[in-house]
């Protein structure tokens, strides 16, 4: 309902207000070219943001000093703290780095928007910056028409620059003509109540203009022609980033658990850093003084001082919150947790995608890869019960022989069950996303998503396999034929050593390790042709087994085959192919079925 | 000159598509000394001291990682010709 009046509400108040001043509809002018300047760099770097991002998020960000590092430099070099904070949100839903470094990086990002005011106070106001707007935009435009991706992410880069720079010099002319009409600076007000007064009108432009930076730049063009007092100034800084954690929270809406606590910390740091500043406000204005006087910046240099505020309070920020990062962790897991769950009584949801992910094609492709893991291990835990098997003799170093011994419960588990609760919704959302996320993908990149959609089909199917199988493993467990027993113990073991060996390569890290575990898995999997080793026939020739069992067993080693060829075919691009240096020769590596002859005739000389 | 001749000028002249080789190339010489090292341990168990069953399954992993040298090799010489080819042109 609010939402309904507020847009129709802002609209009128910008229409009323061009009417009776032109001056007014310059600054908003300025404002809306600065802020469609900021979307245009947002889409510029996101052209450049694929590929090789995993790696540097990775090296970069696992110490918190280096997150908070990447946090400055990205915003300092974007811009934007939003489009970093939004990225973070992204990465963190797609498992890609953890909250602690999530944090880290808002941290840094919040000192890294301190550049823009520097930027703008010491370069913007002084030199005429529109002269270079104008090539900038030219340039910028003819490169968005090029084919090439890299060429339109600079011409995406340079039009936004260009309206970056216009945008500040009609907000910057905008007020200059305002002061000749009406003089602001005559509405200012002193004291405490000032000072909240401002701290509301900047949380109210920052949340209505959904960027702190556009206030902080206005605060300063307004500021360098005296329209508002340097004590006002520093009220609307404080508000401007109370307001830009609102538009974090709004953005976090769409996003997973992690997001949502990511924007709490952002939250919690900015409002808790606000009051300090509020308190202490008097020290920090003197602290200000004594660094400009020690910088050299000119006593009645108030658009220059604000920018060392703005550093100095952020920076504050910051060093209070270092000693506390654990903790503030550990309070938002606590506090912010995911909806709960009846066992066995709701189905169970995706943990990893999410509208946040979509970002890059990167991030949705490491998302539905921990997704695919995600499914795996619940396939894992419903095949090892649905072989009436611990999950834990499997996973241990158990003999085999002994692990087929220790059944998991006296009655058979309703894979059905299990299959609709645990395996079909996230496979269905899978799938969704998988959908989703190619629309913005490349060729390369959509051909890892169809091995990965493979990957996900494997698992169900294995699922399924087992389920089909599980009637027969039942039906002749207590058989009083030995015979039949011992070749139903067979297949239990061997998809046991088929579990324990892909639970070993999702664990791994040794390449040579991974690549001969697999092959053995690949050689395993052809005792299950009990028809072309002879199996079969001896059962029947010796009249060991009847009929029925001769068919029940034939279709149940053709399962067996079948869940085995699927759970390792799901394992070569799932774990190969996010694993260090095969992810590289993986593919080349993995052996055929000629290959597999080749081992078996090899073996039985 | 087209985008697509002036790209792969561009590469050739930085040497990107044997950047890619070389990096492929490094993994494989990796994984290759792991694998032989690997032989090499397998080839040196006193096999009189092993069950039937563990020298069925010392024989089978000793023509696995044969099998995977031979592999392995193969892609490397492969790798190895790619380049002579790309240096000559």
């Amino acid at each position: 309902m609010l939402r309904k009046i507020f847009l129709p509400s802002i609209l009128i108040v910008l229409a009323y207000g061009f009417w009776i001043s032109p001056d007014f509809k310059e600054i908003s002018a300025g404002v809306a070219i600065f802020l469609f300047g900021m979307l245009s760099l947002e889409e510029g770097f996101k052209a450049f943001s694929g590929g090789t991002l995993e790696k540097i998020l990775q090296k970069s960000t696992d110490k918190l000093y280096k997150s908070i590092g990447f946090g400055f430099v990205t915003t300092a070099i974007m811009q934007s703290s939003s489009l970093v904070s939004v990225l973070t949100i992204s990465f963190i839903g797609a498992g890609l780095i953890g909250l602690t470094q999530g944090i880290g990086i808002i941290f840094g990002a919040n000192i890294g928007t301190t550049t823009g005011a520097w930027l703008m106070a010491g370069f913007g106001l002084k030199v005429k910056i529109s002269a270079y707007a104008m090539p900038m935009l030219v340039f910028g435009v003819i490169l968005i028409f090029q084919k090439a991706k890299s060429l339109k992410g600079i011409g995406y880069i340079l039009t936004g620059l260009g309206f970056l720079f216009l945008g500040i010099h009609y907000m910057k002319d905008g007020f200059e003509a305002f002061k000749d009409s009406i003089d602001m600076a005559s509405f200012a007000v002193d004291g405490f109540k000032g000072l909240m007064i401002f701290i509301g009108i900047g949380v109210l432009a920052t949340v209505v203009m959904q960027s702190s930076h556009a206030t902080i730049v206005l605060i300063l063009a307004a500021l360098s022609v005296n329209q508002i007092t340097y004590e006002n100034a520093l009220a609307l800084t404080i508000g401007a980033n109370i307001g830009t954690t609102i538009t974090a929270v709004i953005g976090s809406l769409s996003s997973n658990i992690d997001g949502k606590r990511l924007a709490g910390a952002h939250f919690i740091f900015n409002v808790v850093t606000a009051t300090i500043a509020v308190l202490l406000m008097s020290q920090m204005i003197v602290s200000v003084d004594a660094i400009s006087d020690f910088l050299g910046i000119a006593n009645d240099n108030h658009t220059l001082k604000l920018a060392v505020f703005d550093s100095l309070f952020k920076i504050m920020g910051v060093l209070i919150f270092i000693p506390f990062v654990d903790k503030l962790v550990h309070f938002l897991q606590r506090t912010i947790k995911p909806g709960k769950k009846k066992d066995g009584e709701e189905f169970e949801g995706v943990k990893y995608l999410n509208d946040s992910v979509l970002e890059l094609p990167t991030t949705a492709i490491s998302a539905l890869t921990n997704e695919t893991k995600h499914l795996y291990e619940n396939a894992f835990e419903i095949i090892t019960h649905g072989l009436n098997l611990k999950r834990e003799n499997i996973i241990s170093t158990m003999p085999l022989k002994d692990v087929v011994k220790h059944p998991h419960s006296e009655n058979a588990i309703d894979i059905d069950n299990f299959y609709n609760h645990r395996i079909k919704g996230i496979y269905g959302d899978i799938i969704d996303f998988s959908t989703k996320a190619q629309s913005e993908m490349t060729p390369e990149d959509i051909e890892k998503l169809y091995k990965i959609k493979l990957a996900n089909r494997d698992i169900v199917e294995a699922v399924k396999d087992t389920k089909h199988l599980q009637k027969n493993l039942i039906k002749y467990d207590k058989n009083p034929n030995k015979h039949i027993k011992e070749q139903y113990d067979n297949i239990k073991i061997g998809l046991a050593e088929l579990l324990r060996n892909i639970d070993l390569v999702s664990k791994m890290t040794e390449e040579d390790e991974i690549i001969l575990l697999l092959s053995k898995a690949k050689v395993h999997m052809q005792k299950y042709d009990i028809l072309a080793n002879g199996t079969l026939d001896n059962l029947i020739r010796h009249d060991l087994i009847t009929n029925e069992m001769a068919t029940s067993l034939m279709n149940d080693s053709t399962y067996a085959y079948d869940i085995s060829k699927n759970f390792i075919a799901m394992a070569e691009v799932i774990f190969i192919d996010s694993s260090g240096d095969i992810k590289n020769i993986g593919e080349d590596m993995v052996i055929s079925d000629e290959d597999v002859d080749l081992i078996l005739e090899e073996k039985d000389e | 000159m087209g985008i697509k001749k002036f790209i792969n000028s561009v590469k050739e002249l930085l040497g990107l598509d044997e950047f890619e080789n070389t990096g492929k190339k490094k993994s494989v010489k990796r994984l290759l000394k792991k694998l032989k090292a690997r032989k090499d341990i397998l080839n040196k168990v006193p096999k009189k001291k092993l069950s039937k069953k563990e020298k069925k399954e010392l024989k089978e992993e000793l023509a696995i990682i044969t099998l995977q040298i031979k592999k392995g090799e193969k892609i490397l010489n492969e790798l190895n010709s790619q380049n002579t080819k790309n240096s000559k042109k």
